[in-house]
């Protein structure tokens, strides 16, 4: 009985080891920084190799889109500090809540040497219905 | 209304309290008066929170756009029966919603239990229940109340988020909080053990109906919600592993890995500190759902944004999981079993695998979702993880769990030995090693996929002799033909096979998400009318262009002839819809579904001269995944069907 125990004790140790390999490597390899738009302008040292998640509002005015070509280009500025912007290119379908002063997270690659931000996904945020309300989804 | 509505909420609070008090001092005194006078208070409770509720619906039923909760998610031109299911749209309303249902569970349970008031354990989970009952009237009374007042009159509500004007939404929500909140039962039959000190070792027997009920529900509002995003999102997926979806999961896992032990204990009286942990930790998962929408502290499409009251669901988070760590530490050593599992290769042993893996997939989950918290302090940066994340540590583990559903009822109760196991493993594992070679050889090479459809082939075989083997069995008993011993065996033995249909749902489950995650078919392009496009078997033509008025909402539609394999086989429509107090369109997605596969069509967008953007998809196998959770439901139910007089054999 003792030596069965014992080799159940050993195959479960197998197996929570190996979760925490998977989980580990699942960090690693699809972990994903968030910065701010103001973090990302001031801090361009991010290593290369890792995508970036940056949340910001779209600058009014700004926004070309492509129909044919869905093709979507607009200037991205920081929540905090209006002044702080980046110009952006997404490939894809405008969404729905996609529009003017909407808050948006964008994931991708960013060129300091262009300013620019080369995004591979493209969220927009809903706007609160309403103004001044703070709930706004179900559960 | 509203004073009905304001009055009854804090009825039933005060309600809640005196029952506490009642119990408290029948316990003190020892006197069953007032314990029998606690029990009817909880019944009281449950009567005012009907009351509450029914001021709330009717409030919504009768616009009255003074009540701020009404004004926010109602107006006068929204469809009566979604009037009804604002009702919990919102926070506050949603709150009310748990803390009645909650109250009614309570007093089935006061019901129920009415002739066992005098067991030792009874007036505490009376007490547990009434504690739980007054946090949430708590909050409704004192932070976050549904019947607060505007300083005026507004003329008009500001509706429904169109996404919530679909038929999801009547059952989605309240399916899922079935589940959770059906899950306190057996936990404070569970405290009630602890603090009694007399650990009823019945107590998985009397609660084992709820816990199968509260999972159904889960079940059922998870599978709901995956097909309400489906069908209603356009995104065209079913499950984005969103924070939220996250918290409704790990519950279910965790339930999930309680269900299977409590067999064991049961059987061989083993894994009782188990038990009783993994309850608490299904209990505090789900309260962990309901923090999560209202603290704000994760974004999510669930989210209702900070309300405040976070902190208080935080609380009460601390101090249960903390008192039930306490309280079973003490009775750790009565707890204790003197047997414990006698091979590696038993059945047994296959339930505790279930579990580890099961309880490791709720880790991972709860672990990716709030990674983005605890990040910066593990990492000393800040990181995220998302999809891709769960779905590289989470599908292994599903894989091995599939495994072992299927290797479980190869193996016997304590000690299998090699030869029975080679008997019985021989014919499933050839009919995988066939299907999985057939499969290699039809062009299915990747790894993941080909190991699931091999696995469920697997899993499928082993499930189908255990029903032929108990029909057999019966008919040597009986003598009767195979027509009528296998739906008979299948209904006298419900329970177990109950189980099997539940994993063959699992199974179809598995399927679908292959199907339609691996063979994906995925296209968007920019139409003008007359011309065409083409995704997998299908061509799609702009045929026309439409538009007209609906109740609450302007339409534009998209009419796209078919053909499939060069046949015409349907005409789609694809809508956008601007409804009327909101500011953005929504995409309606239109459907055809099949066995094979679904083409799935949205239209993100409408350009000028009736130019349009189609974001086309197939997802093959996918109808099954659906199928497969009515399969899920079924057995579920089908387990808890109540024997007849005669024992039921297990």
């Amino acid at each position: 009985m003792k030596k069965s125990s014992k080799k159940t004790g050993i195959a479960l140790l197998l197996i929570l080891a190996g979760v925490a390999v998977l989980i580990l490597k699942g960090v690693s390899d699809t972990g994903v920084y968030y910065r701010t738009v103001a973090e990302v302008l001031t801090d361009s040292a991010l290593p290369e190799e890792r995508g970036v998640r940056i949340s910001g509002e779209v600058e009014g005015g700004s926004i070309h889109y492509d129909q044919q070509a869905l093709s979507l280009s607009f200037v991205v500025r920081d929540l905090d500090e209006p002044a702080k912007k980046m110009k952006v290119v997404y490939g894809g379908v405008r969404p729905d809540a996609f529009d003017a002063d909407v808050e948006v997270i964008l994931e991708g690659r960013y060129d300091a040497q262009q300013n620019t931000f080369y995004a591979e996904s493209l969220l927009a945020k809903c706007p609160s219905k309403y103004e001044g309300k703070t709930e706004q989804e179900e559960e | 209304m509203v004073t009905l509505g304001n009055l009854s909420q804090s009825a039933a609070f005060i309600c809640s309290l005196l029952a506490m008090v009642l119990l408290l001092t029948g316990l003190m005194r020892n006197d069953l008066r007032f314990i029998e006078a606690g029990r009817r208070a909880l019944t009281g409770v449950a009567v005012l929170a009907s009351m509450a509720a029914f001021a709330l619906a009717r409030l919504f039923m009768t616009d009255n756009f003074q009540v701020e909760y009404v004004a926010s998610y109602s107006d006068r031109a929204l469809p009566i029966f979604y009037k009804a299911t604002s009702f919990w749209a919102g926070q506050k309303g949603s709150l009310l919603f748990w803390a009645w249902v909650l109250s009614l569970y309570v007093a089935l349970v006061a019901f129920n239990t009415r002739k066992e008031t005098n067991r030792k354990n009874t007036p505490y989970i009376y007490l547990i229940l009434s504690g739980i009952v007054a946090f949430f009237f708590l909050l409704l009374v004192t932070v976050s109340s549904p019947f607060e007042l505007l300083a005026y009159m507004p003329k008009d509500g500001q509706g429904l988020n169109p996404m919530l004007q679909n038929p999801g939404m009547i059952f989605h929500p309240p399916t899922l909080f079935l589940g959770y909140i059906g899950f306190t039962i057996p936990f404070a039959y569970a405290i009630a053990s602890l603090i009694s000190g007399k650990i009823d070792p019945d107590w998985l027997k009397k609660t084992r109906r709820w816990n199968i009920l509260s999972w159904i529900f889960l079940t059922i509002g998870i599978i709901l919600g995956g097909q309400w995003a489906y069908v209603e999102l356009g995104w065209g997926g079913f499950w984005a592993w969103d924070p939220v979806e996250n918290a409704s999961f790990i519950p279910w896992l965790i339930s999930t890995a309680f269900i299977h032990t409590s067999i064991i204990q049961e059987r061989r009286n083993i894994m009782k500190v188990w038990n009783m942990s993994l309850i608490v930790l299904t209990f505090l998962t789900c309260i962990f759902g309901t923090y999560l929408v209202r603290s704000g502290i994760l974004q999510s499409v669930h989210d209702f944004g900070a309300t405040g009251l976070g902190g208080y669901f935080l609380a009460f988070m601390i101090v249960t999981g903390l008192g039930s760590i306490i309280l079973i530490a003490e009775s750790y050593g009565e707890l204790r079993t003197k047997h414990s599992l006698e091979s590696l290769l038993s059945r047994e042993s296959t339930f505790l695998f279930n579990n580890v893996i099961l309880l490791a997939i709720a880790f991972s989950t709860f672990f990716g979702t709030i990674f983005p918290l605890i990040s910066e302090v593990v990492t000393g940066n800040k990181l995220t993880v998302g999809e891709p994340f769960f779905n590289m540590v989470n599908t292994p583990l599903f894989l091995l769990l599939l495994a072992i559903t299927g290797l479980c009822p190869l193996i016997s109760w304590r000690k299998a030995s090699m030869s029975n196991l080679k008997e019985n493993f021989l014919i499933p594992f050839a009919l995988a090693v066939a299907g999985g070679a057939v499969l290699f050889i039809t062009g299915i090479r990747e790894l993941y996929p080909l190991l699931a459809f091999t696995l469920s082939l697997f899993v499928s075989a082993t499930i189908l002799l255990e029903f032929i083997g108990g029909a057999r069995a019966r008919r040597k008993l009986t003598g009767e033909s195979m027509l009528l011993s296998f739906p008979r065996v299948i209904w006298k033995l419900r329970r177990r096979y109950g189980g099997y249909i539940v994993h063959f749902g699992v199974v179809l489950v598995v399927v679908g998400i292959t199907g339609s995650t691996a063979f994906k078919l995925e296209k968007e392009l920019t139409l003008q009318r007359g011309e065409t496009m083409s995704i997998g078997d299908y061509t799609l033509k702009y045929k026309d262009f439409t538009s007209f008025q609906d109740r609450n909402r302007t339409v534009y539609a998209a009419i796209l002839g078919v053909t499939k394999n060069g046949e015409a086989v349907d005409d789609m429509m694809t809508e956008r819809r601007y409804y009327i107090n909101a500011k953005q369109p929504t995409t309606e997605v239109s459907l055809r579904m099949s066995l094979k596969e679904d083409l799935y069509l949205t239209m993100p967008m409408i350009g000028k001269n009736d130019e349009i953007t189609i974001k086309a998809a197939v997802n093959p196998l996918l109808v099954w995944g659906w199928i497969g959770g009515v399969f899920m439901v079924l057995g579920g139910i089908m387990a808890i069907i109540p024997a007849g007089k005669r024992r039921q054999a297990v």
